[in-house]
């Protein structure tokens, strides 16, 4: 075998360990390296912030806990904003551990502490409601009837923020994050399409390619995608966290990945004109 | 069971619901929006209960595989023995999240393993780019650019350093991939329309089952 034919060949273990160190070190000691804050982030950033101050916008959390370390930080980032901006959120989940996901969440977000809101009259959580875009059509459509109580137990006519919602005009946006493209295109279909509530979506990256054609047509108003778009929300609304930290991993292991296409070219072709002299 | 219970009963329900679903969409009619509403409300709970279904379901299937000691039969009876400890726990030590020992257990093994299964991904991705990108003709040469110019724009570094990146990216995504998958969606909401009125109109009967 020859050196090109080796280089072409490495062994499966020496690529992952490589891209395992690229991993680690910036995670152990950042480098801190810049990031460029891309459009389809900039546009949720807008629409959020283009909002008036008590409008009611319908937060649903949509991932669990594989789409935790990517969607998390999108969530906590967005929450931020929002609270900031003394929206109030009414938030629900569509996927079947989103329940778990909401304390994570705000654990981080501290609302109370943070910015003086109160539970029930400035947010409120619905939990998981099953059935996915069945959920979204009753919840919109009309939410004293789909929901009795919130997380807690507490009936929905105890609950001043539910008292606010008259149909699905009371709510000025739709914000979800998901690891599901059912749920993500089902918010397109039931809050836009049905409704023509402007809409804002977070996906994986991986998702984003598919879904891009919604924003493109304006039926979606902002992207965050994956930890970049987390990574530019909490650059935007000046709360540093797990996504900028991970920016770095991700420049670190993506570089690693683009060295070995290119090796993986190089001893390609190398091999091959080798082979091509040898038989001259 | 008779037909018209396993056929005819179904096949009715499905039209009726059907209908009052599109005429939700395209009137105003407070009775059609009533009822439609109730049917939601209806789906929503019908949903939950197929999560109970499904758990009893699991222990049918797995039940009988380590009854018959099937393979990787340990595996499932871990599978149940975690199943009964998340809902013992879960209804036993407090309600929602004040439960500090249903959260540890979940944020202890679920979400570490949810996350890992996801992560793991990057080394898949990683050992497929390395082998399979290759430009070993006119086709793969236009696969490896493109995703050359991917990565680089979505590589937080690159964009930065030279923003470029950013907008070569931004134009296949917008003009190829936006361009490839408008089609698809439209020629699969096309078929949705389709197949939503053979089934209104009790033509697609595959939900019915061998019925």
């Amino acid at each position: 075998m020859s050196a090109w034919e080796k280089l072409a060949a490495l062994p499966r273990e020496i690529v992952l360990t490589i891209v395992l160190i690229a991993m680690i070190v910036p995670a152990i000691r950042p480098f801190g390296l810049p990031i460029m804050v891309g459009k389809m982030s900039k546009d949720w950033y807008n629409t959020v912030d283009s909002l008036p101050e008590g409008s009611i916008v319908l937060f649903d959390i949509g991932f669990g806990s594989g789409g935790y370390p990517t969607l998390g930080p999108c969530a906590v980032a967005a929450l931020h904003q929002m609270f900031e901006k003394h929206l109030k959120i009414v938030i629900m989940a569509t996927a079947l551990e989103g329940s778990m996901m909401y304390p994570l969440i705000m654990e981080k977000v501290k609302p109370e502490k943070n910015y003086g809101a109160e539970y029930g009259k400035d947010y409120v959580f619905l939990g998981y409601i099953a059935g996915e875009q069945t959920a979204m059509a009753a919840v919109l459509g009309d939410i004293h009837t789909a929901v009795k109580e919130d997380y807690y137990g507490t009936p929905i006519e105890q609950i001043p923020l539910l008292q606010e919602i008259t149909g699905p005009e009371s709510f000025a946006l739709v914000a979800y994050l998901t690891t599901s493209g059912g749920i993500a295109e089902g918010w397109v279909y039931q809050a836009y399409s049905r409704y023509k509530l402007p809409v804002v979506g977070g996906f994986l990256s991986m998702m984003t390619p598919s879904l891009k054609p919604y924003y493109d047509a304006g039926a979606l108003k902002g992207i965050l995608d994956g930890i970049k778009g987390a990574a530019d929300m909490e650059y935007m609304t000046r709360h540093p966290g797990d996504a900028m930290r991970a920016t770095d991993i991700l420049s670190a292991t993506q570089t690693i990945v683009l060295i070995f296409i290119v090796i993986g070219n190089i001893s390609y072709w190398g091999s091959r004109l080798s082979k091509r002299e040898g038989e001259k | 069971m008779s037909e018209v219970v396993r056929k005819y009963i179904p096949l009715l329900i499905t039209f009726i619901v059907g209908v009052i679903a599109v005429l939700d969409f395209y009137t105003t009619v407070p009775a059609i929006r009533g009822t439609f509403t109730v049917l939601k409300n209806w789906g929503i709970v019908v949903t939950a209960f197929a999560l109970g279904v499904g758990a009893v379901n699991l222990f049918k299937v797995h039940g009988k595989r380590i009854a018959e000691r099937g393979e990787l039969w340990p595996l499932s009876g871990w599978l149940l023995f975690m199943l009964i400890v998340f809902v013992v726990v879960g209804l036993s030590t407090g309600k929602f999240d004040a439960s500090w020992q249903y959260k540890w257990i979940y944020n202890a093994i679920m979400l570490p393993l949810g996350a890992t299964m996801y992560s793991s991904l990057c080394f898949y991705m990683a050992i497929g780019a390395y082998k399979a990108l290759r430009i070993r003709n006119i086709d793969s040469l236009f696969l490896f650019l493109t995703a050359i110019f991917v990565v680089l724009g979505n590589t937080p570094m690159f964009p930065a350093a030279f923003p470029g990146f950013f907008y070569a990216r931004e134009w296949i995504f917008k003009t190829i991939i936006s361009g490839a998958y408008r089609g698809i969606r439209i020629g699969v909401g096309i078929g949705a329309v389709v197949l939503g009125i053979r089934t209104i109109l009790g033509l697609e009967r595959g939900y019915l089952g061998r019925a």
